[in-house]
């Protein structure tokens, strides 16, 4: 029952598993970042649903105002700042995958490292200043 | 009362406040980047000298940011502890900036020098925020500027290797960050409260034992991955071997180990009351972890060809170590922890440096062509033998003293199967050590390979390289400037 009443929070955790699960099981990196937002959304949704207030208003001290009835604005603030992180990496994100993709032709994870273990052995001094 | 109170805000802000003006700098003077970028870090580590002995062993130094008092605003609260790290970042971020100016004038291609420095400064100054805040969104704030700027400064050379090296770093990274997020979330959402020594008071009170539970763990793998913790080391190899030299330097003697610090306080100061158990029970995982890494980190280091890959291998071996420390849950087990960050530091700084003047002088990455490397690079190649001693834990060196305390509080602990795994440890890092001392100084070169004139790194690399392998001796010698204070801060923090 206590699950139901609290449904906002499972919505949240279902995203976040289905966030982790794209990033974790998907090849294609745009899909991994697509999952990565995912899962940074849901968080986002269950900071702002922690504030939230059924009728609630906003928290400003006016004429008499109710203060049991003021929504908590600090979730609130706290997830502008996250947001300004989640774009943060992913422009730094996406930025890679262009970069990936000019170098290596593709965007599979299995291809791209796939041949890790022969570059490595191979990069002597070439790859040096 | 007094002015120094200002000071860890002062160091932290000024090198974000020289990231924020390098750009600029660029663009007006770009011959004078790599020497102002060096000036905010040089500040900070005066301030930062400047405040040793302010700070009691059991005391903290509490900064409030624009007056508004702790519950409500944010705080910087520097402990002995904290601020002993504040001290390392400091002097091995400095070192290696007056290093990176010709090493990175060769590395990196022109148009990306001054992004170079303003990360730099970023990561540095993030580093500082990351150890002295005492508020733990902050705390999330701050290690997401950390995460960005180490992220870019992998890749910033641009070749294959590098890009898809910290492309790794991030998808490893960021799901980390975000559980992190989550786990403060849930925290927020018992107590109410984002200020850490005000959450520890709450905690208790709240009785939201399955919420805690689920934080505390989100906390351990999220800083775990960033500090690359066994098995969530996946990117370390990768990341600390492909960087910049300098940059491998701070990643490995450094980031590490903040974020290691960053679990010892929320297990020891945000998560004290009413919660022993969980912590108990996680440190008792934590810790077989971290002897997996002891032996994992020492066996493949063992086995890699290329000279960073093996010192980077190492480092997963050595955060096992101060794993190991923490999890022992005894005031030697914290203080060897403590000091190995610093003698970690040095050391690996140290060493990742060298492995640097060996690439910029001569290009050779592999450990095979080090065979009489001491005939033209005499200097870079002692320094490097001195701090490979104390990577080992040969007795004059920190890395002795630290090593010695591990153990002990391990004894202390009753882990005894822990000490024989610190001892395998150290037999495995004299392979992977003594086998490149030996190739540097008692094989015979490949024909031509280090034969000519002497041809050793400029002054500029050789003196940081010098500074930090002595420093290894200095802290090994006169150990008794820190331990007591490092123990007195260890019983107070348990």
């Amino acid at each position: 029952m206590q699950l139901l009443r609290n449904y906002h929070y499972v919505a949240a955790m279902l995203l976040f598993c289905i966030g982790l699960y794209t990033v974790i099981m998907r090849r294609n990196i745009i899909k991994k970042l697509i999952g990565l937002n995912i899962m940074e959304t849901a968080v986002f949704f269950f900071y702002i649903s922690l504030g939230y207030l059924d009728g609630g208003i906003a928290p400003i001290r006016v004429g008499g105002a109710d203060p049991s009835r003021m929504v908590n604005p600090i979730p609130q603030a706290l997830i502008l700042t996250g947001i300004v992180v989640a774009v943060s990496v992913t422009a730094l994100a996406l930025a890679l995958v262009i970069l990936l993709y000019r170098q290596y032709g593709t965007l599979d994870v299995d291809r791209l490292f796939r041949d890790e273990g022969e570059a490595e052995a191979g990069e002597g001094k070439g790859e040096a200043a | 009362m007094g002015a120094y109170r200002h000071f860890p805000i002062l160091m932290i802000t000024l090198p974000l406040l020289g990231a924020v003006f390098m750009p600029l700098m660029g663009y007006l003077r770009a011959k004078w980047v790599p020497w102002t970028a060096a000036l905010p870090l040089a500040a900070s580590s005066v301030l930062g000298v400047l405040l040793i002995g302010k700070i009691p062993a059991e005391g903290y130094l509490g900064y409030h940011l624009g007056n508004w008092e702790p519950p409500w605003g944010i705080e910087i609260r520097v402990d002995f502890m904290g601020l002993f790290l504040m001290l390392i970042v400091c002097g091995i971020t400095l070192l290696s900036m007056v290093y990176s100016r010709r090493y990175i004038a060769a590395e990196v291609s022109e148009g990306r020098q001054t992004a170079y420095y303003t990360l730099f400064l970023l990561m540095s100054g993030a580093m500082l925020g990351f150890t002295a805040t005492g508020d733990i969104f902050n705390l999330f704030v701050f290690m997401e500027i950390l995460a960005l700027s180490s992220y870019a400064l992998v890749a910033i050379t641009g070749n294959r290797n590098a890009v898809r090296a910290a492309f790794k770093y991030l998808l490893m990274g960021a799901p980390s960050s975000i559980m992190v997020l989550l786990a403060i979330g849930f925290l927020y959402s018992a107590t109410g409260t984002l200020n850490m020594a005000d959450l520890s008071r709450r905690i208790a009170e709240s009785g939201y034992t399955e919420v805690l539970i689920v934080s505390y763990i989100l906390f351990v793998i999220g800083f775990g991955v960033k500090a690359a913790l066994f098995p969530l080391h996946m990117w370390l190899p990768d990341a600390h071997s492909i960087a910049p030299s300098p940059i491998s330097a701070l990643l490995s003697g450094l980031l590490v180990e903040v974020s290691a610090f960053a679990i010892l306080r929320i297990s020891f100061s945000v998560f004290t009351s009413g919660a022993e158990n969980l912590i108990g029970g996680t440190m008792d995982a934590a810790g077989i972890f971290a002897a997996a890494a002891v032996l994992f980190g020492g066996i493949m280091a063992v086995l890699q060809k290329d000279l960073k890959m093996m010192i980077a291998y190492s480092t997963i071996s050595h955060i096992g170590y101060i794993f190991l420390g923490i999890t022992a849950m005894t005031a030697e087990g914290i203080t060897g922890a403590m000091y190995h960050m610093l003698d970690h530091g040095l050391a690996k700084a140290c060493l990742f440096l060298c492995a640097g003047s060996f690439i910029y002088v001569k290009g050779y990455r592999r450990i095979e062509d080090l065979k009489g490397a001491w005939r033209q690079m005499p200097w870079t190649c002692f320094a490097f033998a001195l701090a490979a001693l104390s990577v080992v834990g040969i007795p004059p060196t920190a890395g002795f003293i630290s090593k010695w305390y591990l153990i002990l509080g391990n004894i202390e602990g009753g882990n005894y199967l822990y000490v024989v795994i610190l001892l395998a440890g150290s037999i495995l890092a004299a392979v992977y050590c003594f086998r490149v001392i030996i190739y540097m100084f008692f094989l015979p070169g490949k024909e031509g390979a280090w034969e000519g004139e002497f041809k050793d790194a400029a002054p500029s690399m050789l003196s940081p390289v010098w500074i930090l392998s002595l420093g290894t001796l200095f802290f090994g010698v006169f150990s008794y400037l820190v331990i007591p204070s490092l123990l007195k801060a260890a019983e107070f923090l348990l």
